[in-house]
């Protein structure tokens, strides 16, 4: 199988996160920090190291801030739900996942807050999200990168309209962190969500929010290790947020992951994605029967996603043949319907190509191949 | 020199405080709590000693959450 469908989780682990797993599940598999036994102490040792770990590598400074969650979605409702109180305002754009659409319109259309959407596909981005913001506006969050067309968000601009009307700063990081570089204290994020399985390499079921401000409220509360005695759940991080036992060996894995990327050099590791695109996006430029989402091969400021469609197929259609030839990619709506309204896609959807670590540009000549055949 | 028990509840807490406290050359452990929590429940502390107003100081400046502090001896 030639795997293109790393923005849905890469496939390619490499053997340190394997291992590192492996010895977590074999040597020290004690629940970290609650039992007070000498195991139980190791392991939370080794949970505080990767919460450093991943402090230094997106420049957050304090391991406090660093909660281990189930996957990115759990870390956006963390922050949405947590931080925004009755009649706060929020600001969305229009390419975000469902896992920052759906608990933002819920908490809408539940009266809870205001919601406005702005259009990342703008020519003038700032003016775009000035326009939204209001007396009651608190934050803004939105994807670093839309997981449908690659397109990335300056979240630098972003960082600094919110520094200036001192509002929160949520970034969703599923298709960035581990891909771009991510500077927290330098952009002016309050509050990343990451998806651990995609580029940090790490199993599945592992995610992480990391958090420069406090979070109020929890929406999910039970045993922490400590102050067992009370039945109110604890009010500091990161424990507050990690009610029941955490993933040790996933956990782990997330370290394994970042002590990989950067042996491999993050710039590196984009370089190589990118590259596969540009090819891929070069060879079907001369095909009328394919139509590439919103870019082009000269095209910069995109992750290594790309997201097309064949002429007179259905993408779902176009993603079985693929599977056919042995091609793993993802066709119809990947989760983000309002980037495929934004990008003119909704009646469809796309199919969405996106290389990896281990893919070659071999791989992108019988894709090519393969799509040439079926478009034919 | 006497010695303390930093309670600070959570064992990240914990452990973030005394590498704090070994960074400046202070010597520090952390421990499970085994008494002086009865109100409390289980948690963790940093066992250390010195002069505790500074570590209190140098603690709570790093956000390092403490519940109580404990004399030993």
């Amino acid at each position: 199988m030639i795997y293109l469908d790393n923005a849905a989780t890469t496939n390619f682990k490499p053997e340190r996160v394997i291992k590192t797993v492996e010895n977590a599940l074999k040597n020290y598999s004690a629940n970290p920090g609650r039992s007070g036994h000498s195991l139980s102490a190791f392991a939370a040792e080794k949970i505080y190291s990767v919460r450093e770990k991943v402090a230094d590598f997106f420049s957050l400074g304090d391991p406090l801030g660093v909660v281990f969650t189930l996957n990115c979605t759990q870390a956006v409702n963390f922050v949405l739900k947590g931080v925004l109180n009755r009649g706060d305002g929020l600001i969305i754009s229009n390419l975000e996942h469902n896992c920052v659409a759906r608990p933002a319109f819920k908490m809408a259309e539940e009266g809870k807050i205001t919601l406005d959407v702005f259009d990342a596909l703008s020519d003038d981005i700032e003016k775009a999200v000035e326009a939204l913001i209001k007396p009651n506006t608190k934050m803004i969050f939105c994807t670093h990168a839309s997981n449908v067309c690659g397109k990335i968000t300056d979240i630098e601009k972003l960082g600094k309209i919110c520094k200036k009307h001192n509002i929160l700063f949520g970034v969703d990081a599923a298709q960035t962190a581990g891909v771009l570089p991510i500077n927290m204290e330098k952009t002016g994020i309050d509050f990343l969500c990451v998806a651990s399985h995609k580029g940090l390499f790490a199993p599945m079921g592992t995610g992480i929010l990391i958090a420069r401000k406090p979070i109020e409220k929890t929406i999910i509360e039970g045993g922490t290790g400590t102050a067992s005695l009370s039945l109110y759940q604890p009010d500091v991080l990161p424990e507050m947020l990690e009610s029941g036992t955490v993933n040790l060996p996933g956990i782990l894995g997330i370290g394994a992951g970042i002590d990989f990327i950067k042996s491999k050099g993050i710039d590196n590791i984009y370089r190589h994605e990118n590259a596969l695109c540009k090819k891929f996006l070069k060879d079907v430029s001369q095909n009328k029967n394919i139509s590439v989402i919103l870019r082009n091969e000269k095209d910069v400021g995109f992750v290594p996603v790309i997201a097309f469609n064949v002429r007179g197929k259905k993408s779902e259609e176009v993603a079985e043949s693929l599977n056919s030839f042995g091609i793993a990619v993802r066709g119809g709506y990947h989760c983000a319907p309002l980037a495929h309204r934004a990008l003119g896609t909704i009646d469809g959807g796309a199919v969405r190509v996106s290389p990896g670590i281990l893919n070659r540009s071999c791989d992108m000549e019988y894709l090519r191949k393969a799509i040439f055949s079926i478009s034919h | 020199m006497k010695r303390y028990v930093v309670a600070t509840g959570t064992v990240t807490h914990a452990i973030k405080g005394r590498e704090i406290l070994k960074k400046r050359g202070i010597a520090a452990e952390t421990e499970r709590m085994k008494y002086g929590t009865e109100n409390y429940g289980c948690g963790y502390g940093i066992v250390t000693g010195g002069n505790i107003e500074e570590i209190e100081r140098i603690l709570k400046k790093e956000n390092v959450k403490i519940i109580k502090i404990i004399p030993l001896d």
